[in-house]
């Protein structure tokens, strides 16, 4: 005999494939919504024929049935969760999405365990046993479910305590935290007094302390060079200057970020205020570099001065095609430290005219380096 | 149908039996045969891409490790192949009994292992002490880069003062380096992965884009060495070759100098003139003639990015100074002046080759053939209806619909091209 619930889902199969085909004659045989179509369909039958073989998951006898249904099961919160997500949700939608996903997350959550809840509420007349089927059949998503959760706990106020505190004093203070972790671990291994209450009162203190500090730090907001350089748009590539560096605060991220480093066709250095380069594979210093036309070439750049400098190529002008203004053309690396270095990846069409060589240079720097596309 | 067992059915069977035999003769003669022009042709002396034929310092590194591996590996192999047949031929199954079975003789196990350690010991001392001299790039004297796409190659040399370059070198298909220096390829590409190998001065070193892989070669003595492509890179992978060309440091200078001259546009009233018009509306759209100038006098600058899938097309400046064209799948020359070249002594070669291509001793039946139909001439991506792929560009020179008229106009330009 067909189950009730296997009969959902055949019909969910063959609605599927007759829209498959529908889609596939009148809108486009080789479209991606015939293939999600026909995998709907697939999905459905596979659902169908578990539901099938497992005769819709009922665990009882129909007399069983009539037993568990006649005896109330314990109360369940997961109805107050399922409609406080509900809640969120709609308050999501009329507010900032954040909220939005928290509700559907919510949502789904409570609405999984109230459905489970239910269904093994009705399994027998045996409320251990109910128990016991309900705990088999979500512990596989509880635990991994909670744990994404506490991890995402801590990384979020770990995050806001890196992003409050100095990069010198967050290191120290999280190799301190990092050392008393270790230190409590091994007590609670190898020490009998860490045992039962004990160890409840120390974790119960370092949820405490995380939860007080990150919520502290994430208050307090981020560090002011981090937030001076959000305000001045230093995280959006629009904001390059190419010129000497007006602002106080820069992205500090962009250093030791060199990528391709075998594979750089010549390093461009700055020291004592002075520009040079040298081409890969040859020792002796060169005032010009050749990059092959149409071909992605790296160039790195490196800062040995006690300054911040940044390296750009003057690529001659163009004319912008909707307003007619003649805009030079180029772009540059991010402000590099000292000793530290950043690599521009160039991809040059067309060679220079005499009228505008291409050129790079370091603003603030005495000379520059000729750029030939032959 | 007769019986089985008449006399009839019993020649029938024998004829069958005969003509197995005889199919049985063929194949195993053919493969013999074959097997012989194999080994025939690994004596073969006029062959420019041989391994074994060093003509520069880097492929002597090579050749030198050859001499210690293959004789090793040569004795190792018919040692093991004797030991093998001969276990295959005494322990035959004939219906002997079954030998008495042992299991593990520690001394035989010993031997069998320290005596392939200690040759591998020798090998590997030989190999990595090449594999480090062959990766020596400290005291380079001259650097070229070498670009591979879909299906030649390209030579830029940067400016570099002390061989006379002052302004960069753009060459294709034949790579001219100067006899007894130390001249440092660094490989590239633009679409696929090429691999760059002329035998007779080095290894092969893959082209791959993105990177920068670095080949030194060096030549003892003028002359032209033959190379090709050894990465599959696609339809023409095979028509992918190239051609170093080793002058003596005289005639090296020499040919800098015409490399670095001025551009000069043919007469007026000639043919080439017109040839000049001609090059103007169809071949710049991809080729650059450096100097070259449009009827207004502005620079005219070669558009390959936006028709070419690799961004790029040969630069035709001294078109007529090389000896090939079309990734040096063709001669420029006729035959018998392109002997007169390949053939000529290490003291002759330089004059020959920087002599270029005359109108006497052009190849005109393949250029013009190539001008024609390029892609009837070497298999190419270039027909239209198969752009969808490389978003509307093609992989190599596409037909032109050229009239006749146009080709002789165009061949008379590219012969002033020297």
């Amino acid at each position: 005999m067909i189950t009730p619930g296997s009969k959902y889902f055949f019909g969910l199969t063959g609605l599927s494939l007759i829209a498959a085909i529908l889609y596939m004659v009148l809108v486009n045989p080789s479209d991606l919504g015939a293939v999600a179509l026909f995998g709907l369909a697939s999905c459905g039958a596979v659902i169908g024929a578990l539901a099938l073989f497992t005769r819709d998951g009922d665990v009882y006898t129909d007399e069983e049935a009539v037993a568990a249904n006649a005896v109330a099961g314990p109360a369940s919160f997961w109805p107050i969760v399922f409609a406080l997500g509900s809640a969120i949700t709609l308050a999501g939608l009329a507010t900032v999405s954040v909220v939005f996903i928290l509700g559907i997350a919510v949502l789904i959550g409570g609405g999984i365990e109230w459905a489970i809840h239910n269904w093994a509420d009705g399994a027998s007349s045996d409320h251990e046993f109910n128990k016991f089927a309900r705990a088999r059949a979500i512990g596989a998503l509880e635990y991994p479910g909670l744990a994404a959760v506490v991890l995402g706990i801590i990384a979020f106020f770990f995050s806001r305590m890196f992003l409050a505190l100095s990069k010198e004093s967050g290191t120290i203070f999280f190799m301190v935290v990092a050392a008393a972790i270790f230190v409590v671990g091994l007590l609670i291994a190898y020490k009998s007094f860490m045992k039962g209450a004990v160890t409840v009162i120390v974790s119960v203190l370092a949820v405490v302390a995380l939860v007080g500090v990150g919520t502290f730090a994430a208050l307090s907001g981020e560090r002011k060079e981090l937030a001076v350089a959000a305000e001045e748009d230093h995280y959006d590539i629009s904001h390059r200057e190419c010129g000497e560096e007006k602002s106080k605060y820069y992205d500090h991220h962009a250093n030791n970020t060199v990528s391709m480093r075998s594979a750089v066709t010549a390093t461009i250095f700055v020291k004592d205020g002075k520009v040079y380069a040298e081409a890969i594979g040859l020792t002796t210093k060169v005032d010009t570099i050749t990059i092959p036309r149409s071909n992605a070439t790296s160039v790195m750049f490196r800062n040995l001065d006690e300054k911040d400098y940044r390296l750009v190529v003057n690529l001659g002008s163009a004319k912008v095609a909707e307003t007619g203004v003649v805009e030079k053309l180029g772009t540059c690396t991010q402000l590099t430290g000292k000793n530290q270095e950043q690599v521009m990846t160039l991809t040059i069409p067309k060679p220079a005219t005499e009228a505008e060589p291409f050129s790079f240079t370091v603003p603030g720097a005495a000379g520059e380096i000729k750029l030939v596309v032959p | 149908m007769s019986h089985p067992d008449s006399p009839h059915s019993s020649e029938k069977a024998m004829d069958i039996v005969n003509n197995v035999k005889s199919s049985s003769h063929r194949i195993r003669n053919s493969i013999a045969t074959i097997f012989g022009v194999v080994v025939l042709a690994g004596c073969a002396t006029n062959a420019p891409q041989d391994t074994w034929q060093p003509k520069g310092e880097n492929a002597q590194i090579i050749n030198n490790l050859q001499w210690i591996v293959f004789p090793m590996a040569g004795v190792v192999g018919v040692l093991v192949f004797a030991f093998a047949a001969y276990t295959f031929w005494k322990f035959t199954d004939r219906g002997q009994p079954i030998p008495s079975q042992s299991h593990g003789k520690p001394i035989v196990e010993i031997i069998l292992t320290i005596i392939p350690a200690l040759i591998l010991t020798v090998v590997g001392v030989f190999t990595f002490r090449g594999i480090f001299e062959l990766a020596e790039t400290k005291d380079t004297e001259m650097i070229i880069n070498v670009t591979g796409q879909q299906w030649w190659w390209e030579y830029d040399y940067p400016a570099q003062a002390n061989q006379g370059i002052t302004q960069p070198i753009i060459s294709s298909g034949q790579l001219v380096i100067p006899v007894g220096t130390k001249v440092l390829l660094r490989e590239t590409s633009r679409d696929v992965i090429h691999s760059y190998w002329i035998p007779a001065l080095n290894g092969k070193k893959d082209a791959v884009p993105g990177r920068i892989n670095l080949l030194r070669l060096q030549a003892d003595e003028p002359g032209i060495f033959a190379g090709q492509c050894t990465e599959f890179c696609g339809l023409s992978h095979a028509n992918m070759r190239m051609e170093a060309i080793a002058l003596s440091k005289e005639d090296f200078a020499k040919w800098v100098a015409g490399q670095q001259k001025a551009y000069t546009s043919p007469a007026d009233g000639t043919l080439a003139k017109e040839g000049e018009g001609v090059f103007l509306n169809q071949c710049i759209r991809c080729h650059q003639v450096n100097g070259l100038k449009k009827a207004d006098g502005t620079p005219a600058i070669a558009a390959p990015d936006e028709n070419v899938y690799s961004g790029a097309a040969p630069n035709l400046s001294f078109f007529m100074s090389r000896n090939t064209f079309a990734g040096a799948k063709f001669d420029l020359l006729k035959k018998s002046c392109r002997s007169d070249v390949w053939d000529a002594s290490p003291e002759t070669i330089g004059a020959k080759y920087l002599a270029g291509v005359s109108e006497s001793c052009l190849n005109a039946t393949d250029l013009r053939a190539w001008l024609r139909n390029a892609p009837a001439m070497k298999p190419m991506y270039a027909d239209p209806t198969k752009l969808v792929k490389s978003g509307g560009k093609y992989r190599g020179m596409p037909n032109l619909g050229l009239t006749e008229t146009d080709i002789d106009k165009l061949v008379a330009y590219l012969l002033t091209l020297k």
